[in-house]
């Protein structure tokens, strides 16, 4: 039952995965659906990591923790004047480090 | 049209998602030392890996099945909480509709985030060949998709190998923070930003995963308003 159960839940998740790529341009959708989807990227990154920085989530629990704020913080300042990802990342990281040493 | 294999396309691809799936590890190893400690089948529990292929339902249906949830319970959590690579889906399809459908039915396999979001920043691809934009969608995709594996084995496997103490899991946030900033290209980009992230923190609580996509979509909405307001269609920076 629960091989049953996880493969339909993986199909369930490639149909959603293939859904509108699959279909193409035998649809159209409305201009404002058009429009909207130029703004999935930060509607859904900033969904995703928002609450995780704030408390953390299943796989994580933070508590609001300032260590973090700032880490986070000075992470998306230095990722905003680099556009450099791994660059971010280790700041993120090692400021947290360093101020969860320094406390 | 030309879409053989593109060895420079695929080694590009690597090369822009490798810092989006380093984050990927302890969550992989975190979902493979959930599978061992709940007592779930390791061969089951390892399954999702390459059945759903999406880390936070992983773990949801993992420890579901751990609960004995029954199976209705089990797909409708993952759906909802996959729910949004419809949107994805979305996103991408205008770009796709240039291929074969062969090719569309099989490649949205690999679309996870992190994949969504190389799509959405990578500067290489703001105006590549079909051809290029396919191999890199295939080389970071296969990359992707063969990390995740060793690190749920891994996970499984070793236990307890992410020292909680290095809170090697914020890496995620940072990363996703990180993608936010840089795939705002506007002041509609922003507001979408602002209004996705206060959401998604409003509904944290309710049930599988129902809060992020509420806050996904509202986002986009908002973004979309003042888009048309401005009139501005992605052209003018602000930052």
């Amino acid at each position: 039952m629960n091989w049953i159960a996880v493969i339909i839940a993986g199909l369930a998740t490639y149909l959603s995965r293939a859904s509108f790529i699959a279909l193409g341009d035998r649809i159209s959708l409305p201009p404002v659906v058009e429009s909207a989807l130029r703004y999935v990227g930060p509607a859904a990154f900033a969904a995703i990591s928002i609450p995780i920085v704030l408390g953390g989530d299943a796989f994580a629990d933070f508590g609001n923790d300032i260590p973090r704020i700032i880490a986070a913080s000075l992470a998306c300042f230095v990722v905003w004047k680099s556009r450099n990802l791994p660059l971010s990342l280790l700041t993120g990281m090692g400021t947290l480090w360093l101020v969860i040493w320094v406390l | 049209m030309d879409l053989g294999f593109d060895r420079r396309a695929a080694l590009d691809g690597i090369k822009t998602i490798w810092p989006l799936m380093v984050p990927g590890i302890p969550v992989g190893l975190v979902v493979g030392l959930v599978i061992a400690e709940r007592g779930v089948p390791a061969f089951l529990g390892y399954s999702t890996s390459w059945i759903i292929f999406a880390g936070s339902s992983q773990l949801a249906a993992v420890e579901l099945i751990g609960d004995s949830a029954s199976a209705l319970v089990i797909i409708l959590t993952v759906f909802f909480i996959n729910a949004r690579h419809i949107i994805y889906s979305a996103a991408l399809r205008e770009r796709f509709s240039v291929y074969p459908l062969w090719i569309r039915v099989l490649a949205p396999y690999l679309l996870t985030d992190q994949q969504f979001a190389v799509s959405e920043t990578a500067p290489e691809l703001v105006d590549p060949t079909p051809r290029y934009r396919l191999w890199h969608f295939l080389g970071a995709g296969v990359f992707m998709w063969s990390v995740w594996q060793l690190a749920v084995i891994a996970g499984l496997l070793v236990g307890d190998v992410v020292r909680d103490e290095w809170q090697l899991i914020f890496s995620v946030p940072i990363l996703f923070l990180g993608l936010m900033i840089l795939s705002i290209k506007n002041r509609a980009g922003v507001a979408s930003a602002f209004v996705g992230g206060t959401l998604a923190l409003l509904g944290r609580d309710l049930p599988s995963g129902s809060g992020l996509l509420i806050a996904i979509i509202a986002g986009m909405a908002v973004g979309a308003i003042i888009d048309q307001r401005t009139n501005n269609h992605g052209s003018e920076a602000t930052s």
